[in-house]
């Protein structure tokens, strides 16, 4: 049954930006990915559906409820964490989660203390001197606390580092596995490929793609930087049909999409230095989706 | 009315609501003692353009129309003003500009709860703020000059003042929830209620520019007129409720329908 209900969502700012038409569902107990590079339109889309942007055109509903109209109901199931996290002037970290509980009506705080000494969040300082990491750890202990059924993540893991990250990660999947419905944006495919069901692609306010995580896993482009003995070992690779996209010196930039078979009997024939995986942007993983119309342009 | 978010939002501004009572009471610590003393000679001193901008051309007879002259004509309009300016601002419009607003609307409290409540945290402080000078200048007169006050009409003086302060905060107020950044908000929120001030003091300077005045709202707030009990003050009073009755209403229906990009 779908839960999160997004029907020819238009929303348009002054600037041109926006999001076009864009239409899906999330079922229930599913974890959705949503991805996009900067400005893709990821966090207007979460706008509208906490509730602050008037769509243009289409609806947003959750369950059988408005976004927009029935968005105080919405937030009693609902955990939701800003893009940017930007706190209250002045209050301790501690300060902060008590006034959320009490925005909330929320008396049992075991969830919360347990997610606190999880987390290693110091709740006894000012909010306005904590690093980011610290904030971030903050916007999660407050999305997470009151146990919603529905999650609604805008980029959740910026600013922690990777040790947190994976903890972060361990609680999607715990909350995954407890029923929960997750919906969360990033521009990091590693993260959503490790908790999402499903994926979206978004490209300039526009959905290219939604797929099951399997298929985008297969889609997905690895560029892998081989470094062999000599020209030899160049030549031999050109040889075994691989999909080679730059050559500098001994070093080779090899296209792996699916075939990893065969990129390990392209390797096997010539004498190896080196592997690295280079690091990519989401354009160039999903250059599929992102890729021809720049190059036709 | 979200009695959580009331307590917050008075944990971060009664401090501001404070200093500017402290600014006000001073004030009236300074100016009523001064009644048995010549100050006719010493504001005689002043350039007279200044004095007559200040409005302390006006002398009454009495105490009463003494504070009225010296108190009521320009200090307790500035420091309420500026109160009113830098409070609305913080009550919506900074939330708004940083972003802290997500977290309250992520919150299950209707917007219409959540504005409600910062409306009723500017009116109740402003309220506050004309209550306690009223009772402070009370008492201070009877200390010092016992049966001299026309309390009725100190009274009077001050719930004028109080109403002509629902509709500056009204203006601020709905500034700060039109606008997306502090800067704007401040600049409609804190420009008119200024723009009304320097009016008022314009018109006083000279009897050519008498009729300027009119166009302030402090054309509905004269201190001489409601001593008198000039019968327009009543009238007055009502226009004044239900403009700030209109400013706030919208300044609630406009937040509750607009795009918040927080």
């Amino acid at each position: 049954m779908s839960i999160i209900i997004i029907r020819n969502l238009t929303k348009i700012y002054s600037s041109g930006k926006g999001v076009f038409d864009l239409s899906f569902k999330i079922n229930e107990g599913e974890a959705f990915g949503y991805l996009g590079p900067n400005a893709a339109g990821k966090t207007t889309t979460i706008r509208v559906m906490l509730g602050f942007l008037n769509a243009d055109n289409g609806s947003c509903r959750v369950g059988e409820l408005d976004c927009r109209k029935q968005a105080a109901r919405i937030q009693e199931n609902m955990g939701y964490i800003p893009g940017e996290a930007a706190f209250f002037d002045g209050m301790t970290g501690m300060e902060f989660l008590n006034f959320m509980a009490a925005m909330r009506g929320l008396k049992d705080r075991l969830r919360t203390d347990s997610l606190i000494s999880r987390l290693e969040l110091d709740t006894s300082g000012k909010i306005r001197r904590m690093s980011k990491g610290m904030k971030q750890k903050l916007a999660i202990v407050a999305a997470f606390m009151h146990d919603p059924a529905i999650y609604v993540l805008d980029e959740p893991t910026i600013g922690l580092d990777p040790l947190m990250r994976n903890i972060f990660i361990e609680l999607i999947l715990e909350e995954k596995s407890r029923g929960k419905t997750i919906f969360m944006s990033s521009h990091n495919f590693d993260e959503i490929e490790r908790t999402c069901d499903r994926a979206g692609i978004i490209r300039e306010g526009k959905l290219v793609a939604v797929e099951d995580i399997n298929s985008l896993k297969a889609a997905r482009r690895k560029v892998i930087t081989v470094t062999v003995a000599s020209d030899e070992d160049i030549r031999k690779l050109k040889e075994s049909g691989l999909d080679i996209e730059n050559i500098s010196g001994n070093h080779i930039d090899v296209v792996v999409r699916d075939n990893f078979d065969g990129f390990i009997a392209g390797l096997n024939k010539c004498r190896v230095r080196g592997l690295d995986i280079k690091t990519q942007s989401l354009e160039q993983v999903f250059l599929k989706y992102y890729g021809q119309e720049k190059v036709e342009e | 009315m979200s009695f959580a978010l009331f307590k917050t939002t008075t944990r971060a501004n009664w401090v501001t609501g404070v200093v500017i009572l402290l600014v006000m009471i001073m004030y009236l610590a300074i100016i009523i003692p001064m009644y048995d003393l010549e100050i006719e000679k010493m504001i005689g001193l002043l350039p007279e353009g200044l004095a007559n901008a200040m409005g302390y051309s006006e002398v009454f007879t009495g105490l009463t129309g003494f504070i009225a002259s010296y108190y009521y004509c320009f200090l307790i309009i500035m420091f309420p003003m500026i109160y009113c300016i830098i409070v609305a601002n913080a009550l919506v419009a900074r939330y708004v500009d940083r972003g802290s607003m997500a977290y309250l609307l992520s919150t299950p409290n209707t917007r219409l709860k959540i504005i409600t409540t910062q409306a009723a945290y500017m009116l109740v402080s402003v309220t506050l703020l004309f209550g306690v000078v009223t009772v402070i200048g009370i008492g201070m007169s009877e200390a010092m000059f016992p049966g001299e006050l026309d309390i009725k009409g100190f009274l009077l003086l001050n719930l004028g003042a109080m109403f002509a302060f629902y509709v500056i905060s009204g203006i601020s107020f709905l500034s700060s929830c039109i606008f997306n950044e502090t800067k704007y908000s401040l600049a409609l929120g804190g420009g008119i209620p200024v723009l009304f001030l320097v009016i008022n003091m314009l018109s006083n300077v000279n009897p050519d520019y008498k009729w300027i005045g009119n166009f302030s709202l402090f054309a509905l707030y004269r201190p001489a007129d409601i001593i008198e009990r000039a019968p327009f003050t009543f009238v007055a009073f009502i226009i004044l409720i239900l403009i700030a009755a209109v400013l706030y209403g919208s300044a609630i229906v406009i937040f509750n329908r607009r795009n918040l990009p927080v």
